[in-house]
């Protein structure tokens, strides 16, 4: 039986080990960004030397004999893991300085997290309306092939459903832009920045604007849905438990919805859970198409003008989001179906 | 042990017809298989068979290898002379041509674009000395009225290939060789018959520009003049059929500086700006540099003996994109068959160990490829991107494109393999236990053998027929980032399906459509191909699965 403790138990063993993980991951990036050739000259409306003087202050390099050289990694790796706990002080003004450093190249002066922070609303947005349109509509689809298995209406979608999940999301998108955005002016073509939208992220005219973004994404995820649903239905669908629930009496639709859609939800909703997390980060190639000034933008914005402070944090954050999805995930198989032991042993 | 063996071999050279079914009863029970035994291979090939899809994908895949090998080898641009373009044809002049494979086709792939033009745009484009017209068809005319002055657009089709003239240096030998060719068709260029020659006469705009123009504006009291007199000149420089006089459009109470149309003369005509020598005779080549005016396509022509035509459209370097199209999917498909190669065989390795040890070992693998998965291949390939091309010494051991590949391979191979590890894990499991393993073991099988002589010929089926999708997800991953900008072919020589779609986003889809479509196209393909015949194969090779289809 499953008992409340054991399950504690395990979602905090998982937790210790992803922690783990994370930490190990972390030295990993922490490491081989710090060893990137950074060019301090290169920053923006920032002259070197406050940018030198700022890295003194946050650990990263010293100031020996009237020159600034770097610390080694190991020394700046301890200095930051400090200044996560005490944030550094600006010795000349007595500011308390960013823990996480500052962007040098995007937006100069603006501390990554606050960056991070104000790229969300749009991937956020984007995201949720994708999940809005096809979580409904696939398990809908897959429930409807489900029931008209190898039927010509099955094997239709089924060819559909194959072609929109092998063919790359960003073919979709450049399709749907060019043919609805520039070509036939349905939609704009590009996601508005905020102030060509009346300043609100949920103006009609924003609204508009990420209709196609929306759109592309949706395709590949209705796709997926749809094809996980159809399986796990048919496999359900020929259970015995559903010829019992036949045999007592229920209408083929009382026992569709009741007992197999149900089961067949075991799977799908781990699955689901994992995508609502992973709404924080954006699909890069999508907003990069689209324009959206968003997470994904941030990471590409970052890796392209080498703003590596932007990057290590970034970075960091999709790593995050990718372990606790997977965790979510795992813990919430345990918690949909009773059956699975979450990390049972042998017997 | 001797006598043995010579039983053995005595046995077996007894025929197959001496043999026959033992009769101990009346009735026979037993009878003799009348049809032939069907091995493991042969049953999963014919199942793959009845598989229509995976054929198709299979069809698929072989039609875009021979795509992708022999295009680049009958490609009709290799006609050109290999010497004059040794990385293959291009020509700038062409870089704005749209695909075309049929001619006159009223606008469907026949090299034309729709297009809307101004009125000083379209009155300029129409009035050239070139051969071949730009615009195609018959306008159609949309007027605007805007408080008292009526604006004309005229959306049109346009010829892309009709490039107009072009100034090019040239050779003695060519320049008599063109003449004679052109006294010889009758085909001279005069001013009443000059939509026909190859040679154009040159022109002197300077004079014009800095003289007339100059004065007429001044006396008419422009405030701009020099601005106006610098933006003509770039005007005729980017315009090189403008062969006439030109005068700033009328804006407001002044004149733009960014507009020009052609000033008409009492017959409502044109006035030429060609140069001319002491005797009023055309000038065709200048006395101080090899420079001559010349109709290019005409002249094209003439030096290659056949016109360019680009079946996918040209680049906006004026390369045909059908030919790299097909260098790009070849490297694309090498790329994705070599990087699962690679990720197979060190998965292999890895699960196997793992799978078969358990235990501590397994605990602690685990963990590693937990970490390994955790960091995205956007993050390692940007890392080693950024790093290889400020690292001096690997740079010119390598070269670009060695660099570029080397960092692909890390990071396609540093977490590409840990599916492939999960995989054999899972199957070692599953066979470890079971009685042959305990029993060969017991003979005292060591664990090398074991691992490699028992278990896993067990497990490759279903292990090699899974790797074949893997090669889709290569060729994914490669072409995103590439279009990403995070993998950057530029300047390396290499093309890949991603590179073109980086250059055609580059151009712009607004303006070059082809430039994305048809590279996502054929990558479209080759991953709807690859999966197909992936997940074909998968099910042929699944023992557990047969007969449940039928």
């Amino acid at each position: 039986m499953r008992n409340v403790k054991d399950t504690l138990q395990y979602i905090l063993k998982r937790l210790l080990l992803m922690a783990f993980t994370f930490l190990v991951i972390f030295v990993i990036c922490f490491t081989l960004i710090r060893l990137l050739p950074i060019d301090l000259s290169a920053g923006l409306g920032k002259d070197p030397e406050t940018i030198k003087k700022q890295y003194v202050m946050m650990g990263r390099m010293r100031f020996v004999n009237g020159q600034y050289e770097w610390l080694p990694i190991i020394e700046q790796f301890f200095n930051f893991i400090k200044t996560l706990f005490v944030p550094p002080k600006d010795i000349e003004t007595g500011h308390v300085l960013s823990r996480f450093g500052y962007s040098y190249q995007i937006a100069a002066g603006s501390t990554p997290d606050q960056l991070l922070f104000s790229r969300f609303p749009p991937t956020v947005l984007i995201n949720i309306y994708s999940m809005i349109i096809s979580v409904p509509i696939g398990l809908g689809l897959g429930t409807f092939m489900a029931l008209r298995k190898n039927k010509w209406e099955d094997n239709f979608l089924s060819v559909l459903i194959m072609i929109f999940i092998s063919v790359p999301s960003f073919v979709d998108a450049f399709l749907l832009q060019y043919f609805l955005g520039y070509q036939w002016h349905v939609f704009e073509p590009v996601v508005l920045p905020l102030a060509d939208a009346g300043g609100s992220w949920f103006s009609p005219a924003m609204f508009n604007s990420m209709i196609l973004p929306v759109l592309s994404m949706s395709l590949g995820s209705i796709a997926g849905y749809a094809r996980y649903t159809r399986a796990e239905l048919t496999e359900v669908l020929t259970s015995d438990f559903m010829l019992l629930a036949r045999t007592k009496g229920l209408t083929r639709a009382q026992a569709t919805v009741r007992h197999a859609f149900r089961n067949s939800l075991v799977p799908i909703f781990p699955m689901i859970l994992g995508e609502v997390l992973s709404v924080l980060s954006g699909s890069i190639i999508i907003e990069s198409i689209f324009t959206v000034n968003g997470v994904g933008g941030l990471l590409l914005q970052a890796i392209n003008t080498r703003d590596v402070d932007v990057y290590q944090f970034v970075a960091m954050f999709y790593i995050l989001i990718g372990l606790v999805g997977g965790l979510v995930v795992d813990i919430s198989y345990g918690l949909v179906d009773p059956r699975i032991r979450m990390g049972g042993g042998k017997q | 042990m001797n006598n043995e063996k010579d039983i053995y071999t005595e046995k077996s050279k007894i025929p197959a017809s001496e043999f026959e079914l033992v009769h101990n009863d009346e009735n026979l029970h037993d009878t003799k298989f009348e049809t032939r035994p069907v091995g493991w291979f042969e049953d999963s090939v014919r199942r793959f068979a009845k598989n229509k899809a995976s054929v198709v994908g299979f069809i698929l895949i072989a039609i875009l290898t021979l795509f992708s090998v022999i295009v680049p080898i009958i490609s009709p641009f290799n006609y050109y002379s290999k010497s004059e373009f040794p990385d293959g044809f291009r020509d700038v002049h062409y870089r704005d041509c749209a695909p075309k494979l049929f001619d006159n086709a009223g606008g469907f792939w026949d090299g034309t674009v729709q297009k809307s033009l101004g009125e000083v745009d379209y009155q300029v484009k129409v009035n050239t000395d070139a051969n071949s017209p730009y615009v195609v068809g018959k306008p159609k005319v949309i007027e605007d009225v805007i408080g008292s002055k009526i604006y004309k657009t005229y959306v049109t089709r346009i010829d892309t290939y009709a490039v107009g003239t072009a100034v090019v240096e040239m050779y003695d030998d060519m320049f008599n060789d063109i003449q004679a060719y052109e006294a010889s068709k009758n085909i001279t260029f005069t001013l009443d018959n000059m939509h026909k020659s190859i040679l154009k006469p040159l022109i002197d705009y300077k004079d014009y520009v800095d003289g007339e123009l100059k004065t007429k504006l001044e006396t008419a009291g422009a405030a701009n003049v020099t601005n106006i007199i610098d933006q003509a000149k770039n005007f005729y420089e980017h315009n090189g059929s403008v062969y006439y006089k030109i005068f700033p459009t009328k804006k407001g109470n002044g004149y733009s500086d960014t507009q020009f149309e052609p000033v008409l003369d009492a017959n409502n005509k044109v006035i030429d700006l060609y140069v001319k020598d002491a005797s009023e005779n055309l000038v065709f080549r200048s006395t101080e540099d090899r420079n001559v005016r010349v109709d290019y396509n005409a002249y094209f022509k003439f030096k290659y003996g056949k016109s360019v035509r680009y079946v996918f459209g040209a680049n906006l370097e004026g390369r045909d994109l059908l030919t790299r199209l097909a260098e790009g999917g070849r490297f694309s498909l090498l790329l994705g068959i070599g990087i699962t190669l690679i990720n197979f065989i060190i998965g292999l390795i890895w699960g196997a160990i793992s799978g078969y040890y358990g235990g501590t070992a397994d605990l602690i693998m685990e963990r590693v490829t937990d970490i390994i998965s955790g960091i995205p291949t956007i993050i390692i390939m940007s890392l080693c991107s950024i790093q290889f091309t400020n690292n001096i010494a690997l740079k010119s051991a390598l070269g670009k494109s060695g660099i570029v590949v080397l960092a692909i391979l890390i990071a396609f191979v540093y977490n590409g393999w840990v599916g492939v590890a999960g995989r054999t894990r899972m199957q070692f499991y599953r066979f470890k236990g079971q009685e042959y393993v305990l029993a060969s073991r017991t003979l005292g099988a060591k664990d090398r053998r074991l691992i490699f002589k028992h278990i896993l010929p067990n497990a490759a089926g279903t292990l090699v027929t899974s790797c074949v999708l893997m090669i889709p997800g290569v060729i994914f991953a490669e072409s995103s980032l590439s279009y990403l900008g995070i993998i950057d072919f530029r300047g390396s020589g290499i093309v890949s399906i991603g590179a073109l779609l980086d250059e055609g986003n580059q151009a712009g889809i607004k303006s070059y459509p082809y430039l994305l479509l048809f590279p996502s196209l054929v990558v479209s393909i080759l991953m709807v191909s690859y999966n197909l015949f992936g997940n074909g194969l998968r099910d042929a090779f699944n023992t557990t699965l047969r007969g449940s289809e039928d």
